[in-house]
């Protein structure tokens, strides 16, 4: 072995030190140790889905985590392979269930790569608006059913929940007068968008944005200001910055951990260039520091559709041929990869065209957030209590129809 | 149709009564689903029924106002049942509330995609409740599957594991959907008491989309062995199996084995792709996707791109070309593509391909990038490449004892997995 190597050797060795090794068997530890095994999961309400982890105990403290996933695997991706180009963006709305819009414009985006259709400025601008509130939508949800999770299901902790889901009702409120369901949109096309803003639209949207703008404070005293919830959070779960990297981990859990990355800024998409958002990073990587990240992305988020609302350019919103029918759409062949920064991280899509049926992928892979912070558990988890457990789970933030697909 | 019941569970009315005590309060007491004690009391003391009014409403008054939801909920309409327990629907108001435990519910919501790993936990958490008990289909994948009930792992529609009683329609169904279902499910349980079931709506479409054909559970012609055979895999699913410990005389997981990777710092940083790809021989760059380094070989490309400053792993793709005939036959062969992120403003991927020939495997990137550990089990699972030197490759989709992967173009979408689909 040569002096280089030996060197890296020591390196990785220090910089590795303490991570706990996910693969290692049960039977290496403390034989004397008094330990329990607990199945936690596939149908637990903590578990924000189904999802399932056997916790090996001593005592109360998880010495040991084995995630088990695959129990909502839908089998999207052969499905894609069936299906043709145009009929793809309301199967993948399942998949983030919590942020469908997100969904649909990584996928239309993918085709728009691998097809060379240029969108419509107007568009962009309106992608970046329904994002925007998407990940408003999303990142309540998050945070409702967190303290859902710290507090118990009918104890205090529902409080905020319900405070969350009716000012996510006020969103979900606009994106169906704008296309017509709750979720599940739709909205998004190859080359643009289906749905154009409806007059009086603006005025609405910022009424709602001024609403919640109004009540974050609330929000504040009742979970990252609150001192009972940082009592809960602080230091629990602690991911440090280069595992999440290695890892694959995005969005907020990474900017929890101190790493200043984030797709909207650093390799900008639809309107992005103009519309820059300020990153927010925390250095904590802890519980509380991923709810932080996401609370202040609220924030942010309010202040990116109102920009997006002001500068909002005239002009059509599809720059491709109307859908006239279900094979219009057609790759020769080809390989293209796109990732965005949805409220979970970067949800990617790798698309190879071409193959018999020029009308459909020949395969279709979804790149999910939500499957890289599950990662994390093994690795997380060991070292702290099984209440803890479930709020280390709740604070990444996984949707399991992401996960599985 | 808004909301559809389909009334087979419900007991066949007699044509008279049979008992002089039924006649007087109505019910036939043999098509009872259940027996309460408080009942039999009742009917044994004369004069009491009259006393104090029907038992049979109520019970049925309380059982219909407190119907206790067990959530069983997998994935969107989960998110909608949630918003109708939340702050503008509010099921509180009727009685209803949510709880997390089967033993203390009296009404199953199964929201969304039943998937044949998650099938037998449903049929165990469904017996674990007690009777009286009702269960509700909410969205169109637990009434049938949805666009994805042709799909290998997924359950054509939840009634061929247990009956259902209300069905509620939509994709999802809206909070305000969910309570009419639940009204719905109230008149079924009053109308039920008094002899007077609601009549079944009779919808032959909804039996004949199932594919591969199962009977549904209210089905005369659903085969009675195929109900042990649920049960039985059931009660299997939901013991204990602590399947992490490794079996006697297997060997013991290589920790210490992985090679070493430096931890760049900023001065270490080695500009591009290409200047990586020359030092290890690859010359050739394909205009359509990524260049095309050798199985062997990019273990290395992988821990010097880390050094480089390519820290974030982003994507383990495999694909499985299928062999052509025709003007351009080519073989049977694998494609397993790997992208790593330089983090922070102006982002840059690097991507690369490795081809095999059937049989071939890959070396594992888990010694340089821990998240591949996940990506490449996926990958194992639905294309069926292995990876040299995985700790850990086991599947992780889809259940331990499937055959064959999914995703290879050979591989039948609906491939039949009973007892479930």
């Amino acid at each position: 072995m040569s002096e280089d190597a030996s060197e890296e050797k020591v390196e990785l060795q220090s910089a590795r030190r303490g991570r706990v090794d996910p693969h290692l068997s049960i039977k290496h530890y403390d034989p004397e140790a008094d330990m329990m095994l607990l199945h936690f999961g596939p149908q637990h309400p903590s578990t924000h889905g189904v999802f399932r982890m056997d916790l090996h105990l001593d005592g109360e403290v998880v010495i040991k985590a084995t995630p088990y996933l695959g129990f909502l695997h839908r089998a999207v991706e052969k499905l894609c392979e069936k299906l043709t180009y145009v009929q793809q963006t309301p199967i993948v709305d399942k998949n983030d269930y919590v942020a469908p819009m997100t969904n649909e414009q990584a996928l239309n985006m993918a085709f728009e790569k691998i097809m060379n259709v240029e969108v419509p400025r107007r568009a962009k601008w309106l992608r970046v608006l329904l994002a925007e509130l998407q990940r408003i939508a999303s990142h309540l949800v998050a945070l409702g059913t967190f303290t859902l999770d710290l507090g118990g299901a009918l104890g205090g902790g529902s409080t905020l929940f319900l405070h969350c889901f009716r000012e996510r009702e006020m969103v979900l409120d606009l994106f169906e007068e704008l296309t017509g369901a709750r979720f599940h949109y739709n909205t998004h096309t190859i080359g643009g968008n289906r749905h154009d803003l409806p007059p009086g639209f603006d005025k609405k949207v910022r009424a709602v944005l001024d609403e919640i703008e109004l009540r974050i404070p609330d929000y504040a005293r009742m979970s990252v200001d609150n001192a009972i919830f940082r009592a809960r959070t602080e230091g629990v779960g602690i991911l440090d910055g280069e595992l999440a990297l290695e890892l694959g981990i995005t969005g907020p859990n990474l900017r929890g951990s101190g790493v200043d990355h984030d797709l909207r800024r650093d390799a900008p998409y639809a309107a992005y260039d103009e519309l820059v958002p300020k990153v927010i990073v925390e250095r904590g990587g802890d519980c509380w520091a991923r709810t932080k990240v996401r609370f202040d992305e609220v924030a942010e988020s309010i202040r990116l559709c109102r920009l997006a609302l002001d500068g909002m350019p005239e002009g059509p919103i599809n720059g491709y041929k109307a859908v006239r029918q279900p094979t219009q759409a057609k790759v020769a062949g080809g390989q293209v990869y796109v990732g965005i920064e949805t409220p979970r991280g970067e949800l990617g899509t790798f698309l190879i065209g071409g193959g018999d049926t020029p009308t459909a992928p020949y395969r279709l892979k979804i790149r999910s957030p939500s499957l890289h912070a599950l990662s994390a558990i093994p690795y997380i988890l060991p070292g702290f209590t099984v209440s803890d457990a479930v709020a280390i789970l709740g604070s990444l933030d996984p949707i399991m129809g992401e996960v599985d697909r | 149709m808004a909301v559809s019941d389909i009334g087979r569970r419900l007991p066949v009315v007699a044509d008279g009564p049979t008992d002089a005590r039924a006649a007087r309060s109505g019910v036939d007491e043999s098509d009872l689903g259940y027996e309460h004690p408080l009942y039999k009391t009742m009917l044994a003391v004369p004069g009491l029924s009259v006393a104090t009014g029907s038992l049979d409403q109520l019970l049925e008054w309380g059982m219909r106002n407190s119907l206790w939801v067990f959530p069983m909920a997998t994935s969107c309409c989960g998110i909608e049942l949630m918003a109708a327990a939340a702050s503008r629907v509010d099921l509180d108001r009727m009685g209803t509330i949510v709880r997390a435990t089967p033993r203390q519910s009296d009404v199953m919501v199964i929201a969304g995609t039943i998937t044949v790993k998650m099938a037998p936990r449903v049929k165990a958490l469904w017996d674990q409740m007690p009777e009286p008990k009702w269960a509700i289909a909410m969205g169109s994948c637990a009434i049938s599957g949805d666009f994805y009930r042709n799909l290998y792992s997924v359950v054509p529609g939840i009634d061929t594991i247990i009956p259902v009683d209300v069905y509620i329609p939509g994709c999802p169904p809206n909070p305000e959907a969910l309570m009419h279902g639940l009204l719905r499910l109230q008149e079924k349980i009053k109308a039920r008491r008094h002899g007077k079931p609601v009549a079944a709506e009779p919808n032959p479409t909804l039996l004949d989309i199932t594919r591969p054909s199962i009977g549904r559970f209210v089905d005369p012609s659903r085969d009675p062995a195929l109900n042990e055979q649920q049960i039985t895999s059931a009660l299997e699913a939901s013991s204990l199996d602590g399947s992490d410990e490794p079996k006697d005389g297997e060997a013991e997981p290589t920790i210490a084995e992985y090679e070493p990777v430096s931890i760049p710092g900023a001065q270490e940083r080695a500009p591009e792709l290409e200047a990586i790809l020359a030092e290890l021989g690859v010359t050739e760059l394909p205009k359509d996707g990524a260049p095309i380094v050798a199985a062997d070989r990019h273990y290395e490309l992988a821990r010097r791109l880390r050094a480089a400053g390519y820290r974030q792993l982003v994507y383990v793709v495999a694909t499985h070309f299928a062999a052509k005939a025709g003007k351009a036959p080519s073989p049977e062969r694998f494609e397993v593509a790997y992208a790593l992120r330089t983090v922070g403003k102006g982002s840059r991927l690097a991507a690369w391909r490795v081809q095999l020939e059937p049989g071939q495997s890959v070396t594992s990137l888990v010694g340089v990038f821990a998240g591949a550990d996940w990506q490449e089990r996926e990958q194992f699972d639905l294309v069926g490449v292995r990876f040299d030197g995985h700790p850990d490759l086991r599947r992780i989709m889809l259940p331990e004892t499937w055959e064959g992967h999914p995703l290879r173009k050979d591989f039948p979408a609906d491939k039949a997995c009973p007892p479930w689909r």
